[in-house]
């Protein structure tokens, strides 16, 4: 193209042929392009460029989008891409952000759900467990004691895997076993056989009753502090109980407080419980129980075979002679067992003090009235104050805030490298991708 | 200059309403006016995708959304300025989500451009060859180009849809022109036209 000064700029020549000038301008351009043979040429070859393109042709309309559009308008519009039926406007689509959105909830559907089915299954869980070592501990006591009855010329085999049923099985006040509730057809069985009603008898008197250390945890919000002070020292006497352990807090400007341990007799526990709950508002309540059964059991069968033990060991001091060396083996074997007997009798005495005094874990909690207290500082002492603390927490933020880069900033920026590299990357390739389109 | 471009003229029925006319009587609810409005762009506006978008379905597609776009904000229309500039507007803001949905696509899960089939169209030489020498200018020329030669908007218009300066716009034409001219001087069509169509880039 010609760059050399014109008196009209070749802009301008395309500027008249587009329509894009004034009249005054236009008339001025075309009367110049009639006397310069170099602008005439610019603009023939201008046309000549824009014919060309006018070969460009694009195909009609295809009737489908015709008819898309006309069933929008009619309020029956159809998707062009499904051809299925007809979807109200803007659902006809499913855009990036609504396959987003979809997704989203979904996921966010799901991980509810799991929130709400874990609960259920670790109390599924505990229920199974409890079940398991409840069933496992009546087998236990089952293979303990050795019937010396009649029974035993029916050669039950007692190592033999007794299995039950089904759950709900209970021993009625005869003796026998029976299905409880749904389970009433619920049975016990030896190596598949089912159990007699006389094998049942045998097997619901070896059971001893349960033993079960019980627990009760309350908080308790009284109005009157003092008062309940007093009635709970009445509620302890009139059951027969004790406080094990007792301690009192009155904390200036805040509410009173009284945390004791208390133990009652296992039947007063109830009455007890019931007494103490009058005393106020009972803010948590919870009760547990713990089966000492089978404790208790093996400390006494231990308990038996070290008393025989020792007994043996006083026969045998008595009835033979021996060297002085004998003699001291012999008598250091009955003080080690004594030791041990004492050990478990200990134990013992302990297990069935926890199983005949309930526990209560009781915390009592003034209901708090907050008091006028005359105004301390003045404003200006409390201005200042408040001004030095502020200072201190900016000046604290601050020496955070560099502890905080000079902790994490490497790492950060180590992060941040890789990050912008990534980023980086798919963006640069975005921008190839979006270029060539 | 190229005042009838192709067969993208518009099918002008006998009515002598103009088109903001027709819009606004469509905002207070004339269907009528809608289908006068359909007839009058669909073809335009179809050409406008068809000519930067390489899928004919996608082209269809943007047209029908167009479409459902002048629909749903039918209500908030005010004649401000030339309906054409208006229904651009928004036919070039679908294009340009389009345009980043697939760079976007492209970029995440790879060129989907090849997994689809070429559409069997007829085609000249001469318009390959134009089609091959456009898509060989400047991104930003091409576009304006396209806009004047095909679309028919004024600078003003076009400068206004692309948010530059008339002055960047016209000296900018006058660059693709001049290219364009020296485009088709040299490269005259050398393959068969099935070549060329597998060579064709999206424009």
């Amino acid at each position: 193209m010609n760059t050399v000064p014109h008196p009209v700029v070749p802009e301008r020549i395309m500027a008249l042929l587009d329509g894009e000038l004034p009249t005054l301008e236009a008339r001025v351009i075309a009367t110049h392009l009639d006397a310069c043979a170099e602008c005439a040429r610019l603009a023939e070859r201008l046309r000549s460029t824009s014919q060309q393109l006018s070969a460009w042709n694009v195909p009609n309309l295809p009737a489908k989008v015709e008819k898309s559009v006309a069933g929008l308008i009619d309020g029956t519009g159809s998707n062009l891409k499904t051809d299925g039926p007809a979807l109200p406007m803007g659902l006809g689509r499913w855009t990036w952000g609504r396959r987003a959105i979809l997704w989203g909830g979904t996921m966010l559907a799901v991980m509810v759900a799991l929130i709400l089915a874990l609960p259920f299954r670790q109390r599924f869980k505990q229920e199974t467990m409890s079940r398991e070592e409840a069933y496992d501990g009546k087998l236990s006591q089952l293979a303990v004691p050795r019937p010396q009855s009649e029974a035993r010329s029916q050669a039950l085999p007692l190592n033999s895997p007794v299995t039950l049923s089904s759950p709900g099985v209970a021993a009625d006040s005869n003796g026998l076993f029976h299905g409880l509730g749904d389970h009433v057809g619920s049975s016990f069985s030896v190596n598949g056989q089912p159990l007699t009603d006389q094998q049942s008898k045998i097997f619901s008197s070896a059971i001893p009753a349960p033993m079960i250390a019980r627990t009760v945890s309350l908080v308790i919000v009284v109005k009157d502090f003092a008062a309940s002070r007093s009635s709970l020292d009445a509620i302890l006497a009139r059951h027969r109980g004790y406080s094990a352990q007792l301690g009192v807090s009155t904390p200036e400007n805040a509410p009173r407080s009284l945390q004791a341990s208390l133990r009652v007799p296992a039947p007063e526990l109830s009455v007890t419980v019931s007494d103490l709950k009058t005393l106020g508002r009972v803010e948590n309540e919870s009760q547990t129980g713990e089966n000492v059964t089978r404790q208790h059991v093996d400390l006494a069968i231990r308990l038996k075979n070290a008393r025989e033990t020792e007994q043996r060991f006083r026969s045998i001091l008595q009835q033979h002679t021996g060297n002085v060396v004998e003699v001291l083996q012999v008598e250091e074997g009955i003080a080690r067992v004594r030791d041990d007997i004492e050990r478990m009798e200990a134990e013992q005495t302990t297990l069935e003090h926890r199983v005949d005094f309930a526990s209560i874990d009781l915390q009592l909690t003034e209901e708090y009235k907050a008091q006028l207290n005359p105004p301390g500082a003045s404003v200006s002492t409390r201005l200042h104050n408040a001004f030095v603390a502020g200072y201190q927490n900016a000046a604290e933020t601050v020496v955070g805030i560099v502890l905080s880069l000079e902790e994490y900033g490497p790492s950060l920026l180590i992060w941040l490298l890789i990050l912008g590299l990534l980023v980086g990357l798919v963006a640069r390739r975005y921008r190839r991708k979006a270029a060539a389109m | 200059m190229n005042g009838t471009p192709g067969n993208s003229g518009l099918e002008r029925p006998a009515t002598a309403e103009t088109d903001e006319q027709l819009m606004v009587a469509f905002s207070r609810g004339s269907m009528d006016a809608f289908s006068e409005l359909f007839l009058r762009y669909k073809q335009p506006l179809y050409g406008f995708f068809r000519r930067r978008v390489t899928d004919q379905a996608q082209a269809e597609e943007l047209t029908q959304d167009t479409f459902f776009a002048i629909v749903r904000a039918s209500s908030r229309y005010e004649p401000r300025a030339l309906f054409r500039t208006y229904l651009y507007a928004i036919a070039f803001k679908i294009l340009r989500s389009y345009r980043r949905k697939t760079a976007l696509r492209a970029t995440l899960f790879g060129n989907e451009a090849g997994s689809r089939q070429p559409v069997l169209e007829t085609h000249s030489d001469a318009e390959l060859w134009v089609r091959q020498a456009v898509a060989k200018l400047e991104r930003l020329d091409r576009e304006i180009l396209l806009l004047r030669e095909f679309e028919l908007l004024s600078y003003a218009e076009i400068a206004d849809l692309l948010r530059l300066p008339l002055n960047t716009v016209r000296s900018r034409l006058f660059r693709a022109r001049m290219a364009l001219r020296d485009l088709l001087a040299t490269s005259a069509p050398k393959s068969s036209p099935t070549k060329l169509a597998e060579r064709e880039e999206c424009v």
